[in-house]
């Protein structure tokens, strides 16, 4: 059963649409992610879903419920956490817990909840005294309290620096298997390769990509990338006279190549063919990143042959 | 415990954690009103003022003043806060409507103001100046006062999305409702033209209820009749016009 089922979502500000026809569907336990750059329509999209907005067409049903016509048991099946929403700086943690547990009717246990998410030490202190790390592990507390069947969580980690960041992915890494629906908001790509079973990719209002993390960055032609540094000197043209190199250039004392993906191996038969060592080796896979970078970047130049291979593989993704 | 006895509770002790704002709004018109009603000149009747003594003409400037201050200042400014971080949108999130929110600090407002109040009422009585003649006409005419206050201060918080513009127009607005309500010119002392229109204004109409209950009248029905017109026009146009983001 899919706990979230969103099909032709539309939402305009004035005259500019900034949802534009999303559909996608989280089935129940599922962690399911939407990226997209800045502005993209994420949060506007997730705003919609949790019924804080109302869309201007298409349809949305939560756990069987439609946000539009929200009710109590909209919000008891339904936790969000918001981007840059901030409580009283003289709110204590163990308050600020209390508190919002008592909203709903069957909330979780808030000191169980604190200690699962490292917050009993800091039960007393006051949220104004509290870390970026500290402030969103709490924010991830309040909106999991009610103990929602579905759980938003939109730019978790942005303005985190990276302990705090992997500190609060852990804590959601721990959330898989408990039956929770995480629907993740990020433009970050490690933290979607990281969490999500799936992901869509978003831009200006249109899903431009869907599938697993590792099937993205799979199906996003991308150069495999080395680097070495040579132990003698190589003639550049020598490098790229080969047929699997498609660029070669300098980087400080760093040799770089790019190509197909047998480039490394090519290039590094070849050296040893002249006695060259291929030293301090390097080879990137491509990345969700890299996925992410060639995904929106052929659709801001409007290549229209690539946004049909994308939308294609789209209508496969989402409905797979 | 309800969700609504825990939100005026949180409420109440966020209040304690920062009672700067509150403090010095009180402090003021309390300490004024019991160091006036000490000295026993300024409690004789003059000619001057109508009939009336100096501290019968002070003692509702000042009740004002105090609500004035936490009505138009202190709540827009705690609300516009709280929108502009994000706590009325977050509890959109939950069973609960940010509307209890505005009702706890409607309701905290209110009861700092009257305590305010009935410090000024009962410590110069116990000084030497005299208790409100009618009590329960001074009663009706401070809670159709707070009405319009509140209300004016809930329209505020409503019309500015920026706490501190909302603040500094709070500001403005504090003094000119004190100059209607006879701060710096005494209402008995103001031209006609002057005093009606202090009459239209819920400070001008509030100072003067109170000023006639205090002395053994019935407020006039023209002063009550503006005070629940600002109150009932003020609420319709802060319900319509408030937004939680």
């Amino acid at each position: 059963m899919s706990m979230i089922d969103v099909r032709t979502l539309r939402k305009n500000y004035g005259d500019r649409t900034v949802v534009d026809g999303i559909s996608f569907d989280v089935a129940e336990g599922e962690i399911f992610g939407i990226l997209g750059p800045n502005g993209a329509g994420k949060t506007t999209t997730v705003e919609c879903i949790g019924g804080l907005r109302r869309p201007d067409g298409g349809s949305i049903l939560v756990a069987g419920m439609d946000p539009a016509r929200e009710g109590t048991a909209f919000r008891e099946a339904l936790g969000i956490q918001l981007q840059e929403s901030r409580l009283p700086d003289k709110q204590t943690v163990a308050e600020a817990l209390e508190l919002y547990s008592s909203f709903y009717s069957h909330p979780r246990d808030w000191r169980e909840l604190a200690e699962r998410l490292g917050l009993t030490a800091q039960l007393r202190s006051y949220f104004g005294k509290l870390s970026g790390g500290q402030k969103q592990r709490l924010s991830v507390a309040l909106a999991l309290i009610g103990n929602p069947r579905v759980a938003i969580l939109d730019e978790l980690t942005t303005g985190l620096d990276p302990a705090a960041r992997r500190e609060v992915w852990g804590l959601l890494e721990d959330l898989r298997g408990t039956g929770v629906t995480l629907l993740l908001v990020s433009h970050f790509m490690e933290e979607a390769e990281r969490l999500c079973d799936r992901v869509v990719v978003i831009d200006r209002g249109r899903i431009i990509a869907a599938d697993t993390p590792e099937g993205l960055a799979a199906g996003v032609v991308a150069d495999q990338r080395m680097s070495f540094v040579p132990s003698a000197t190589v003639d550049p043209a020598f490098l790229q006279a080969l047929p699997d190199v498609h660029t070669v250039s300098d980087s400080g004392d760093r040799t770089v190549v790019t190509g197909t993906d047998n480039v490394a191996s090519a290039v590094i038969i070849a050296l040893h063919e002249r006695g060259i060592a291929a030293t301090k080796l390097r080879v990137d896979q491509p990345s969700l990143d890299d996925a992410f970078v060639a995904l929106t970047r052929d659709d801001s130049h409007g290549d229209r042959a690539a946004n049909n291979q994308t939308e294609s593989r789209t209508a496969e993704g989402v409905r797979a | 415990m309800s969700a609504a006895t825990a939100l005026i509770r949180s409420e109440a002790k966020l209040l304690a954690r920062n009672p700067g704002v509150m403090l010095w709004t009180a402090i003021l018109p309390v300490a004024a009103a019991i160091v006036l009603a000490a000295i026993p000149a300024v409690r004789h009747p003059s000619d001057a003022l109508g009939g009336l003594s100096f501290f019968a003409i002070y003692q509702p400037i000042l009740v004002l003043f105090a609500i004035t201050m936490l009505a138009v200042q202190a709540l827009p400014d705690v609300l516009t806060r709280y929108r502009e971080m994000g706590v009325l949108k977050r509890l959109r999130t939950t069973p609960v409507s940010p509307a209890l929110l505005l009702f706890a600090q409607l309701a905290l407002t209110l009861s700092v103001s009257v305590g305010c109040m009935l410090v000024m009422v009962i410590v110069p009585a116990l000084v030497g100046a005299s208790w409100p003649q009618n009590v329960v006409g001074f009663g009706i005419g401070y809670l159709l006062t707070a009405w319009a206050l509140l209300g004016l201060g809930m329209v505020i918080a409503s019309l500015f999305r920026n706490a501190k513009v909302a603040a500094g127009f709070g500001t403005v607005l504090f003094f000119v409702l004190q100059f209607a309500a006879g701060l710096w010119l005494q209402r008995p002392l103001m031209p006609d033209w002057m005093r009606r229109i202090s009459d239209l204004t819920p400070s001008g109409a509030g100072t003067q209820a109170l000023t006639d209950a205090a002395s053994g009248h019935w407020p006039q029905l023209l002063h009550l009749v503006v005070l629940a017109v600002w109150g009932a026009v003020m609420s319709v146009v802060a319900v319509r016009k408030f937004s939680w983001e």
